[in-house]
């Protein structure tokens, strides 16, 4: 990793500092926390020397230089605060400012305004302007979401250039020239991407504002919470927005290793569903046939008294939980322990796609690189996969890859954002996935495409059960180019570097059932692995989709992916947990669905929604059905008892995204009255059930987490920092306090991807299907 | 054109040529010059044979070396360094461009030579072509320049069929493309980096630099880029040699290059003439002198982006030093004569007018100064200003100059403060008879405090 980079010294008012060769001497001011004022800047896009703004004074150099273009050289002696600076400086601001229409008692912008702020902090205090400024009508619309106000730009270009360079979306342009100059939309173009958002967050004025933004709150009046976005598995790094009790926005708190410091309008706007009216505020009983307020204890004793009622009557294997992809590591792992340690069942399980078991030793199924990866990928391959509708932000960071120079193939049944850009696209029947990556397999193992001895070896091992899936047979049943195919095969087998992505929900097709293992055993075979820019994995539906997993919200698997049969997790967990665990696998979430328990616990997940008329027959039969949600869902509407919980935005905990990062989530809100957070919930049910569980807060519980499961040995609230960390966790240096820190770790051996495919394959090779929800 | 060379006498013998000789106007006055059988009749591309036979490349930079031809752009680069700055090999092609963007106002001579002689500059474009080892060269015309456009468009197409552009040229294994691209008007689409993003097919806005475009150019490519007449010069130059070539001029300012006369003179006009002959020469014998036997109030002698020049200075040498010590440049070669009957606020407007016409847009100083500055001479110009605008106007200038993307922004002040330095009072005169001191609606009620035009 650390190449010895080549420092260059200099010193910026008078302060000696160290940077890179090649930095700008914005960033060596930054290092030094020496504000230079910026406006077309942005760290994220090339340097564009516009606005006149990061005058510095350089010694030697004649005229004033601008800080975002000049790069460093050794001995320079830079200042910030000359005279010729500060008139320089002062003289762009009231040029600025002489067509600013000044505004600022009812912009949006105001308060967080980087004009307002370097005005008073560099600007000349007053302004010798007299005369007409111009004048544009006011905010015009430049999508749906997004308007323009003219008067207020500073043509800075930074959402035109964002729109060009970095989202590579249709989107806005400068039309005229001189003062006359104005952002603009092609009117045969609109400006309709999932990224659009963050050319608002990027206006330094208020020229760009959103729609459901405008005039509803003053930027000091909000309590702003760093925190993760909760609305798709890719798990940005956000900052949450709060007035009073509404979420307003979420902007970007720049995480280069998974967002790179942009949101996309899902994450930033869609958060209507935690500022809902119809959101619960109480605890509901079905009386009479009908859902009735009671109180939460009476709610909770109600609750145990059922459960311990269907357990003695019936036995501890007629309970069954469905979990969340939603909810946080420490609720995942309470929840699953609620019902194995406390109620003594294994039938815990959640909405997923079909991944074989996990042993240890064995990478659980996830991506195998990370998102930062991608970047240094020579190809990606994306194979059922719509990242800029599901995952956007991988989307972006595929972008910024092609413009690195990787080749893309596109692989989906449907149109996808991405064609345009990519080296390829390849479009099949839908649900045909897994025929496709079985006949990349059968070109692969039977072209001699293998690399390596290992990989040889493996393709040896794979032959036989890919020998009938050929690409003729694939263009027959899922109306594929077979030569299209042979082609994509080459380019993986010769890749420098291939990242092979599908998406999770592919895996449910009917096609798709041992799609996980083929797709690893694409890039196993071909040298595809191990190292940044290669590898192969699932991109994942929801929020926690991953954390749900490897919380062991499995019928089959403890938390950290041991079996349930394991006789060592057993010992440990059952000590930790001082009870006696179930040792048999429990039902999977279809068999639940399927009258195989008669009391469901259902914690924020919503079966009923897509479930077939047997399976709502079945939910209607339960003798007993309690719900955690924020809403009245379908399934709620069936249940006996809901409980109202809170959104990820009212409580505390941790997420673990795509890529396995696990990172912090933070309360940036209060709890709606009357609704409790799913962990405090389930605390309260233990202890109807005499549990005695005492967790007061969710560090408590990832704690515990750290202590018990051994894939995220280590984790506590504080080695999680800022950022998070990605597992498999190595042990870290320990802090100045003495305390032990814990590092993720980048290297995924052969043994680890090798150990996944092999446990997922009968003797000959043949894959076994894995079970997943619909099964 | 230059028709009274023969009546002008000197003692200087050891000129080749003759004192005045015609290198890059020659031949420009043949009846259908522009058509390439009559250009060749009259020695059109023997120079190019030469070039392609006797020259290497590397000899022909030399070669240019030392003609010390300079750049006819505005900024007087010399042509021989620059394109020796170009990387020996690179693994994106390279290119050169031939800026026939002329929009200086005052500048009218790249326009002659593409509406007269087309194939001299296309001439011209396949020395430098080989010289610079390039393969493919473009030819960006002004867009307004409609005639000028198709002349040349047509002289590549009869040097395509007749085989001098294109594959092995004149069986010296030598290849070159060249494509004629039009602008779609705007003065910054001369400035060489504005010139490469429109020819990219992008808004024309100035690049960044460095990198300079010897190094990234056009497509990413190293790149040569020199104005019409730099490359129009160089058939010359061939044909002549550097020694001949060199022999006229100035220590520093070799050869010739063409004038642009314009304004209150009796003969306007384009006039090729050794660096360093003096202003009075041009306004005077070539131009025939002040129309109507007005007097000459001031002389802006390289375009309208340089600093006005008084009577008093009217012996200044016209090469790039003498008129730098002048404090004034060489520009262009757009010489514009105003006589005493020109209200130097409505010219000073007239042309920062231009400038916030032509401004891109990119940059804060310029796009925002301009603007104001325009409010404010208006309102002087009208009789309305204030005599603190006066020392605004300078400040505007002084927050631009040396702060703006590029040289435009920089290049719209130059009227300003050099008529303020040289003219305050006429502006005083401005406010304190809201009326301008000459010209239409002119009162001289304060006039007894203003410098009279013979006093200069
Ligand atoms: C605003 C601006 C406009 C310019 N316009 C022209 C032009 O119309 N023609 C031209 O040859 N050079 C123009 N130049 C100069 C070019 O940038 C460049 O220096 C020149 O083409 C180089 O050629 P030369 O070395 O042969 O002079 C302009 C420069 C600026 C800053
Ligand atoms: S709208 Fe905002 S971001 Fe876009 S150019 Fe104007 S000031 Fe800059
Ligand atoms: S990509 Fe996903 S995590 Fe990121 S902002 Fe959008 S919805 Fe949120
Ligand atoms: S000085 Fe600035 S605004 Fe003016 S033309 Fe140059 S880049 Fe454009
Ligand atoms: S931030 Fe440096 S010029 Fe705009």
């Amino acid at each position: 990793m650390a190449e010895q980079e080549e420092l260059v010294n200099l010193t910026i008012d008078g302060q000696p500092v160290s940077v890179p060769k090649g930095s700008l001497i914005w960033a060596a001011a930054q290092k030094l926390g020496i504000e230079i004022p910026i406006y077309c800047y942005h760290p994220k896009m090339d340097p564009l020397g516009a606005c006149r703004m990061c005058f510095v004074e350089v010694e030697k150099m004649p005229k004033l230089a601008t800080a975002c273009t000049t790069t460093v050289a050794e001995g320079m002696v830079v200042s910030t605060t000359s005279a010729k600076v500060k008139k320089g400086r002062a003289g762009t601001l009231e040029f600025l400012l002489i067509n600013h229409p000044l505004d600022c008692p009812i912009c949006d912008k105001g308060g967080e305004c980087d004009l307002q702020d370097f005005t008073l902090r560099y600007g000349p205090g007053g302004s010798r302007f007299d005369l007409n400024k111009r004048h544009f009508e006011k905010p015009i619309p430049v999508s749906e979401n997004i308007l323009l106000d003219r008067e207020r730009c500073i043509a800075c270009q930074r959402c035109v250039r964002f729109t060009q360079t970095v989202a590579m979306e249709n989107g806005l342009v400068m039309e005229q020239r001189g003062f006359r100059i104005e952002v603009g939309v092609d009117p045969a173009a609109p400006f309709d991407s999932i990224f659009s958002g963050n050319v608002v967050e990027m206006c330094p004025v208020g020229a760009l504002t959103a729609k459901n933004y405008r005039f509803v709150t003053r930027p000091w009046e909000l309590k702003k919470t760093p925190s993760v976005c909760g609305n798709c598995s890719v798990g940005c790094n956000v900052r949450v927005d709060v007035r009073v009790d509404k979420v307003l926005r979420q902007y970007s708190r720049t995480n280069d290793a998974i967002d790179d410091g942009w949101l996309c309008d899902r994450g930033r706007w869609d958060l209507d569903w935690i500022n809902d009216t119809e959101r619960l505020r109480t605890p509901l009983i079905r009386r009479d046939g009908q859902l009735q307020p009671v109180s939460w204890d009476e709610a909770l004793r109600f609750v145990a008294e059922r459960l311990r009622a269907v357990r003695d009557q019936r036995g501890a294997r007629a309970i069954g939980g469905i979990g969340s992809t939603h909810t946080t590591n420490e609720e995942a792992y309470l929840f699953q322990k609620l019902l194995r340690a406390g109620l003594g069942t294994n039938n815990v399980d959640h909405a997923h796609g079909r991944f074989p078991a996990t042993e240890p030793g064995a990478l659980p199924w996830a991506w195998s690189d990370s998102i930062a990866g991608l970047e240094q990928a020579s190809h990606i391959v994306l194979l059922g996969a719509d990242p800029y509708h599901r995952q956007p932000i991988v989307d972006l960071r595929i972008r910024k890859a092609i413009r690195a120079g990787a080749r893309v193939y596109v692989v989906t049944p449907e149109a996808n954002r991405l064609d345009r850009l990519v080296a390829g696209v390849i479009r099949y029947t839908a649900g045909h996935t897994g025929t496709l990556a079985r006949a990349l397999l059968n070109i692969i193992t039977s072209d001699g495409l293998a690399r390596g001895e290992q990989g040889a070896q493996r393709a040896a091992d794979r032959r036989a059960s890919v020998a009938q899936e050929t690409p003729e047979r694939a263009a027959q049943v899922a109306g594929v180019d077979a030569d299209a195919l042979r082609e994509l095969a080459r380019e993986i087998a010769g890749a420098k570097g291939a990242v092979i992505l599908y998406d999770e929900a592919a895996t449910l097709e009917p096609s798709g059932a041992t799609l996980a293992a083929d797709v690893l055993d694409l890039a196993l075979i071909t040298g595809n692995f191990g190292k940044p820019g290669a590898g192969a994995g699932p991109l994942l539906a929801d929020n926690n989709s991953l954390g749900a997993r490897d919380m062991g919200l499995l019928p089959d698997t403890l938390p950290g992916y041991r079996p349930v049969g394991d006789a060592a997790a057993h010992a440990a967990l059952g000590g930790a947990w001082l009870a006696t665990l179930p040792a048999e696998p429990g039902l999977s979430y279809t068999e639940m669905l399927s009258g195989g328990v008669k009391a469901l616990y259902v914690m924020g997940a919503n079966p009923a929604r897509d479930a077939t008329p047997e399976q709502l027959a079945a939910l209607d039969a339960l003798d007993f059905l309690v719900v955690q949600d924020l809403t009245l869902t379908e399934t709620a509407q069936r249940a006996t008892v809901v409980l109202p919980a809170v959104a990820y935005t009212e409580k505390d905990g941790s997420f673990t995204n795509t890529e396995r990062c696990v990172q912090l989530v933070r309360r940036a809100m209060q709890p709606l009255g009357g609704a409790k957070a799913d962990w405090e919930i389930l605390v309260g049910v233990a202890r109807a059930l005499g549990l005695g569980w005492t967790y007061l807060s969710p560090a408590e519980i990832l704690s515990e987490i750290g202590r018990t499961v051994p894939l995220y040995a280590g984790v506590t609230r504080r080695s999680l920092g800022a950022e998070g960390v990605r597992w498999p966790f190595a042990p870290g240096e320990r802090t100045p306090e003495g305390r032990a820190t814990i590092t993720g770790s980048p290297s995924i051996t052969w043994q680890m991807l090798a150990e996944g495919v092999a446990r997922a394959q009968k003797p000959g090779g043949e894959l076994i299907a894995p079970r997943g929800r619909g099964e | 054109m230059a028709d009274s060379v023969d009546t002008i006498t000197t003692e200087n013998k050891t000129l080749p040529l003759g004192p005045y000789p015609r290198f890059v106007t020659r031949n420009m006055d043949v009846p259908g010059i522009d058509r390439i059988e009559v250009y060749r009749e009259h020695g059109g591309y023997a120079a190019l044979a030469k070039a392609l036979q006797s020259f290497q490349p590397e000899q022909l930079v030399e070669e240019v070396k030392q003609s010390g031809l300079r750049g006819r752009g505005g900024a007087g680069f010399a042509t021989g360094m620059k394109w020796s700055f170009l990387p020996p090999t690179s693994p994106k092609p390279r290119y050169l461009i031939v800026n026939c963007d002329e929009s200086e106002p005052g500048t009218f001579k790249d326009r002659m030579i593409m509406e007269l002689n087309p194939h001299m500059l296309v001439e011209g474009v396949i020395i430098g072509s080989y010289a610079t080892k390039v393969h493919h060269a473009f030819i960006y015309v002004r867009g307004e320049l409609a005639f000028a456009g198709r002349q040349v468009e047509r002289a590549v197409r009869e040097a395509y069929a007749a085989g001098l552009i294109g594959k092995n040229i004149l069986g010296s294994g030598y290849d070159l493309e060249i494509t004629v691209s039009r602008g779609a008007g705007a003065y910054i689409c001369g400035e060489e980096s504005a010139l490469m993003e429109s020819l990219e097919g992008r808004r024309g806005y100035p690049r960044l630099k460095p990198p300079f475009p010897a190094v990234v150019g056009l497509y990413g490519g190293p790149t040569v880029i020199n104005n019409t007449e730099t490359i129009s010069t160089l058939p010359a130059i061939v044909e002549h040699g550097a020694a001949v070539y060199g022999a006229y001029g100035t220590e520093k300012s070799k050869g010739t290059r063409i004038y642009c006369l314009s304004g209150h003179v009796n003969r306007p006009g384009n006039y090729e003439l050794p660096l360093g002959t003096p202003l009075r020469t041009l306004v005077e014998d070539f131009g025939g002198g002040m129309r109507g036997g007005k007097q000459l109030k001031a002389i802006i002698p390289g375009g309208s982006s340089v600093p006005f020049l008084l009577p008093n200075q009217l012996d200044t040498p016209m090469d790039f030093e003498s008129m730098a010590a002048a404090g004034t440049m060489l520009g262009s070669g757009g010489v514009i004569v105003l006589d005493e009957d020109t209200c130097i606020v409505g010219a000073v407007l007239r042309m920062t007018e231009f400038y916030r016409d032509e401004s891109c847009g990119k940059c804060t100083p310029c796009r925002e100064g301009t603007f104001w500055l325009v409010q404010l001479l208006e309102r002087l110009e009208h009789g309305g200003g204030k005599e603190s605008d006066i020392d605004l106007l300078n400040d505007i200038c002084d927050n631009m100059l040396g702060k703006c993307f590029c040289p435009l922004g920089d290049a719209a002040t130059s009227s300003i403060m050099s008529s303020i330095k040289l003219f305050r009072d006429e502006y005083i005169h401005h406010v304190r008879a809201h009326a301008c001191l000459v010209g239409p609606g002119a009162t001289r009620a304060h006039a007894a405090s203003v410098t009279p035009v013979s006093a200069r």
